[in-house]
């Protein structure tokens, strides 16, 4: 409860800090809408040209870019302490300043940034999850809402984790290690697409190493009620939790991490 | 039991040097920040910590703070073990580094304020009470809807220290807080620091380059190089094994006759000015004085004690640091 509270008047304060340069905030969120709005064209080049890609058509793909742009970019914009810069957080000497203060490190990374600016993102990932759900007709039960929920929620922690991979890195080599965003940044440009569409090593990759397959696009599927790789039913409910064992993984690598955390100059 | 206590200490750090031409791996070297340092501080202790750069002293205060886990070696601070029971041990403490800033950079540092009291879950009252009289001595009243990028150094410092001491740590530790302080803000923080020791008896660890500090504010001084404890005591003993020469400036009417003072003396003109420098080991201070006002009629005379800062010079060198 004390954490939640925390967590809460910290993002609070973030927020009012970002508000100090309120021209460079609005700039920057347009900027973002423009860009996420561009990935957004993009899919919709796809359906103009071929009306559909496997199984799916222009709404279901709509659909699929929608889920994880919200999901991605939720993730961004709460969880920017793991997202963000980890390596600076380190060279910058204020991961030190976390361990002199009374509570969790990874409770006090996250409660040390917010990035408002993805709301854009947000925006535009809605917009097309709207549009996709009319076009594909999808009727929104109890179960299905569920679903979404479940999918968003436990994507976000997914994200977490995957960026997670990029601070152990750091702490071990005080530097950013760029090939992790092959599978954060490059699994959400792939994974905005189903993964059927993919040869096999990549759907290996997004189905079981970076399981965006599992966690995300087979609650969507089963929405649009065109279960993926036959995963239907109560299974869809589950597979989202490995988003939950990756997250709980990384976050023991983590703490494990901090262990040997060496700190920088003086 | 001593309030910390620290038994044996080592920390080595491996670095890797960069990769030369033609070869697969790259040359560790490991540097011993710390080597079997032991010593023990009791409440209420103001300890000065000095040393030259690199020598370990950041090391230490890491590790006694619960940054940094040591290679071997124990360490205790009011009973707890910093690194092993970090949150319980934290709460104890404020650490406050003259060179890094530990508040939010574009907030009101009220703001700032009421989250800590968030983080150390500090008792509402008991907050507005300590602010109240934190912001009365650190002279902060004003600057407290100012955010801290808008504030003078000496400003920052101030709310630095006001914020490492919000929730009433019983042990504090300061790296460097007088580094680039003008003459009149070293002075009002230091002036703080003695009152916040002697009224709340908080211990206090004061890490510096800056002999003046140590001279006003430590009663105790430990000296660390290489990563070895090199001398633990009072100031003036350290100061006495290396303050073995002294110097007086003396002007006179006429030209003196400097024919009566000891071999041992050197003598320097320096325009008007006579420079004598001498030992008091072997000639007493008063003696000296006596053979200067026979050599003539003297018009002005200084007499001063080496500056403190060239006597720590001198004593890293003799140790080999």
């Amino acid at each position: 409860m004390n954490t939640i509270k925390l967590y809460l008047h910290s993002m609070k304060m973030l927020l009012k800090s970002q508000l100090q340069y309120p021209w460079s905030f609005c700039l920057q969120t347009i900027a973002q809408i423009v860009m996420e709005g561009g990935e957004m064209m993009a899919v919709l080049l796809i359906v103009n040209r071929f009306q559909s890609l496997n199984q799916w058509t222009g709404g279901d793909l709509l659909f699929f870019f929608g889920i994880m742009s919200i999901t991605f970019y939720l993730t961004e914009c709460f969880g920017r302490g793991i997202t963000g810069n980890f390596a600076a957080l380190i060279r910058s000497g204020n991961l030190d300043t976390f361990f002199l203060r009374p509570r969790g490190i990874m409770t006090q990374v996250i409660c040390h940034a917010i990035d408002p600016r993805r709301i854009g993102c947000i925006a535009v990932g809605v917009a097309a999850l709207v549009i996709g759900s009319n076009q594909s007709r999808v009727i929104w039960t109890m179960p299905k809402i569920f679903l979404f929920t479940e999918a968003v929620l436990f994507g976000m922690l997914l994200i977490l984790g995957l960026f997670l991979i990029e601070a152990v890195f750091a702490v071990h080599s005080v530097k950013s290690i760029e090939l992790v965003n092959a599978v954060t940044y490059g699994g959400r440009s792939a994974c905005q697409y189903p993964i059927d569409a993919f040869p096999g090593p990549l759907r290996v990759l997004f189905g079981t190493l970076a399981p965006f397959g599992l966690v995300l696009q087979v609650p969507s599927a089963v929405i649009l009620d065109k279960p993926l790789m036959g995963i239907d039913g109560a299974w869809a409910f589950l597979c989202p939790l490995a988003g939950v064992l990756f997250f709980a993984i990384m976050y023991f690598v983590f703490q494990k991490a901090m262990k040997f955390y060496r700190s920088t100059g003086s | 039991m001593h309030y910390i206590e620290v038994e044996n200490l080592n920390k080595s750090f491996t670095v890797r040097k960069k990769r030369e031409k033609g070869r697969l791996t790259r040359e560790k070297t490991v540097i011993h920040a710390l080597q079997d340092v032991s010593f023990h501080i009791d409440e209420e202790e103001l300890t000065g910590y000095i040393g030259p750069n690199g020598a370990g002293k950041s090391t230490s205060v890491k590790i006694l703070s619960g940054i940094l886990t040591p290679d071997s070696g124990k360490a205790t601070v009011g009973g707890l073990t910093p690194w092993t029971e970090r949150k319980k041990h934290v709460e104890n403490i404020g650490v406050v580094f003259g060179q890094r800033m530990q508040l939010w950079w574009d907030v009101p540092i009220l703001d700032s304020y009421r989250l800590l009291k968030d983080i150390y879950k500090i008792d509402k009252n008991d907050f507005e009470n300590r602010l109240e009289e934190l912001t009365d001595a650190l002279d902060l009243k004003e600057l407290l809807a100012t955010p801290l990028r808008l504030m003078s150094l000496g400003q920052r410092m101030r709310a630095e220290l006001c914020g490492s001491l919000l929730h009433s740590p019983k042990l504090l530790f300061l790296d460097e807080p007088t580094i680039g302080l003008d003459a009149v803000s070293k002075l009002k923080l230091r002036e703080f620091l003695q009152k916040e020791n002697k009224e709340k008896g908080t211990t206090i660890l004061l890490t510096t380059h800056d002999m003046e500090d140590i001279a006003a504010l430590c009663n105790r001084v430990m000296v660390l190089g290489h990563g070895k404890k090199l001398f633990d005591g009072q100031l003036p003993d350290l100061l006495s094994r290396y303050d073995t020469q002294r110097t007086i400036h003396v002007r006179y009417d006429t030209a003196p006759d400097f024919s009566s003072l000891p071999e041992s003396c050197t003598l320097q003109k320096e325009g008007d000015n006579y420079i004598i420098t001498y030992a008091p080991a072997e000639l007493p201070t008063a003696e000296i004085i006596a053979r200067l006002q026979q050599a003539g009629r003297m018009q002005e005379m200084t007499a001063q004690s080496q500056n403190i800062d060239h006597l720590i010079a001198r004593m890293y060198r003799e140790m080999d640091l």
